[in-house]
């Protein structure tokens, strides 16, 4: 039933994707996209980084790259990334929104607007308020939103942030996360 | 950042207004980032929606410009991808202006908001060859040249700019490029008085002949898959053979009818060179 997981993360969030990569079946049936904030001037090297132990492909896409399931997608450094319909990644070099580029607000907007009920949103431990705005449209355009539990985060502000704004479906810890995706069914 | 939401038939609307009173074709640009800047144009004129947005261009015809201006995304930063103009300048330009009976020509056919253009031409000029080339700089509206003439760029972040140099590792120092004045930065102006500007549609029907250097860096990005096939097509029309085209570091040939046309220079930086048949 689900089409797509978006997951937005900030300061802390880099161990909690990897546990999150590396628990996925290799056969998981859905796209996960991931907007992190990163160096804007560091181009590569993260997507090794996050490859390393996934267990799904994880690419840093040229725009207009067609959407698949069981492959994770990341924002590359200093671009938005949209989702587009027809199920295509779309960068972007507009101005950085809450001084992020890329913004997860924006991709998590974008994206709910593609995916609409069909979309699951996670916004994991993070230092500013990027993304809030973002799972809140996720939430009014149907779509299924969880928030890493604060008391698990390196950081809060942004989980906060984000539960401060919409009353989310689950506050997870990372072992919840995990469950919840490993039983996505096709 | 609650904001006002373009849906997408008031976009198509809008779209339409464009093309039918001003000739303005922007149907095949991206839908999304589309969307995006018109939501800035509404926002930054503090029109309520998108009637109000077709109201101002049908009864102040001349605020196309404006529009046109707010529409383009700005550049937001000078020298983006150190690495990029590293390699522009150590490999691309000297073969560029190697050996010319004629200026060689260097084409900016992206819509710039002036960053591309100082950075290319503060290299040129470390490279004293400032005056031995021929740029054309495209540009979508009158504000933007009048900006980029006048030097009074709005490159955002000066710490990212000035880090962005100093990975360059350019010879001289980047404040010597500007003068500020409170919160107003006032670039050399010198440094693009030989620039040629060709005004465009959104099409980009304007182009110079016999181009050695193409640079077309995240304009792509805001056109749909059609239209880059006909830009990336027109490109290699325009490009002499052995000529350079750069893309942005996450747009590509590849997957396009372009691709034959071309062989890849440097795959990092998104960097091509024109066959010879």
């Amino acid at each position: 039933m689900f089409k797509a997981v978006i997951i937005g993360g900030s300061a802390g969030s880099f161990q909690v994707i990897t546990r999150i990569l590396h628990s996925l079946p290799p056969t998981f049936p859905l796209p996960v996209l991931l907007c992190l904030h990163r160096l804007k001037h560091v181009r590569s090297g993260f997507v090794e980084a996050l490859s390393i132990k996934s267990s799904i492909p994880v690419i840093e896409p040229n725009d207009k790259e067609q959407i698949r399931p069981g492959k994770a997608y990341l924002a590359p450094a200093n671009y938005h990334m949209y989702i587009e319909l027809g199920n295509k990644i779309a960068l972007s070099t507009e101005d950085p929104v809450n001084h992020s580029r890329p913004s997860i607000d924006l991709s998590f907007t974008t994206a709910a607007q593609v995916y609409r009920e069909k979309l699951i949103g996670i916004i994991l431990s993070g230092a500013n308020r990027d993304g809030a705005y973002g799972l809140k449209k996720v939430k009014d355009l149907g779509g299924l939103t969880i928030v890493q539990d604060p008391e698990e985060c390196q950081v809060r502000t942004m989980t906060e942030a984000a539960l401060k704004l919409t009353p989310v479906d689950f506050v997870y810890n990372t072992n919840e996360i995990i469950k919840f995706l490993q039983k996505i069914k096709p | 950042m609650i904001r006002y939401e373009i849906g997408i038939v008031d976009t198509r609307t809008v779209i339409k207004t464009l093309l039918d009173d001003f000739g303005y074709d922007f149907r095949d640009y991206a839908l999304t980032s589309f969307k995006r800047r018109l939501e800035q144009v509404i926002l930054n004129n503090g029109l309520r929606d998108a009637e109000g947005l077709i109201m101002r261009l049908k009864n102040n015809p001349e605020f196309i410009d404006q529009f046109l201006y707010e529409v383009t995304p700005e550049t937001t930063e000078m020298f983006r991808d150190p690495s990029f103009w590293r390699l522009i300048r150590d490999e691309v330009l000297p073969e560029v202006s190697r050996g010319a009976s004629s200026k060689p020509r260097i084409w900016l056919a992206a819509f710039d908001s002036g960053e591309e253009l100082y950075s290319l031409a503060i290299i040129l000029k470390e490279m004293n060859i400032l005056n031995n080339v021929q740029i054309y700089c495209n540009v979508l509206s009158e504000k933007t040249v009048n900006k980029i003439k006048s030097g009074r760029l709005d490159p955002k972040d000066i710490e990212v700019n000035e880090a962005n140099y100093q990975r360059l590792n350019g010879t001289n120092k980047y404040s010597q490029y500007y003068t500020v004045d409170g919160n107003i930065y006032t670039f050399d102006s010198s440094l693009v008085e030989n620039v040629t500007f060709l005004k465009q549609t959104p099409l980009i029907d304007n182009e110079p002949g016999a181009v050695k250097l193409i640079l077309f860096r995240n304009q792509a990005i805001y056109y749909n898959q059609l239209l880059q096939e006909k830009m990336f097509s027109k490109l290699s029309e325009v490009s002499v053979a052995g000529g350079f085209l750069a893309l942005g570091v996450k747009e590509t040939l590849e997957n396009t009818n372009a691709n034959n046309k071309f062989t890849v220079f440097n795959d990092n930086e998104k960097l091509y060179k024109r066959k010879t048949v």
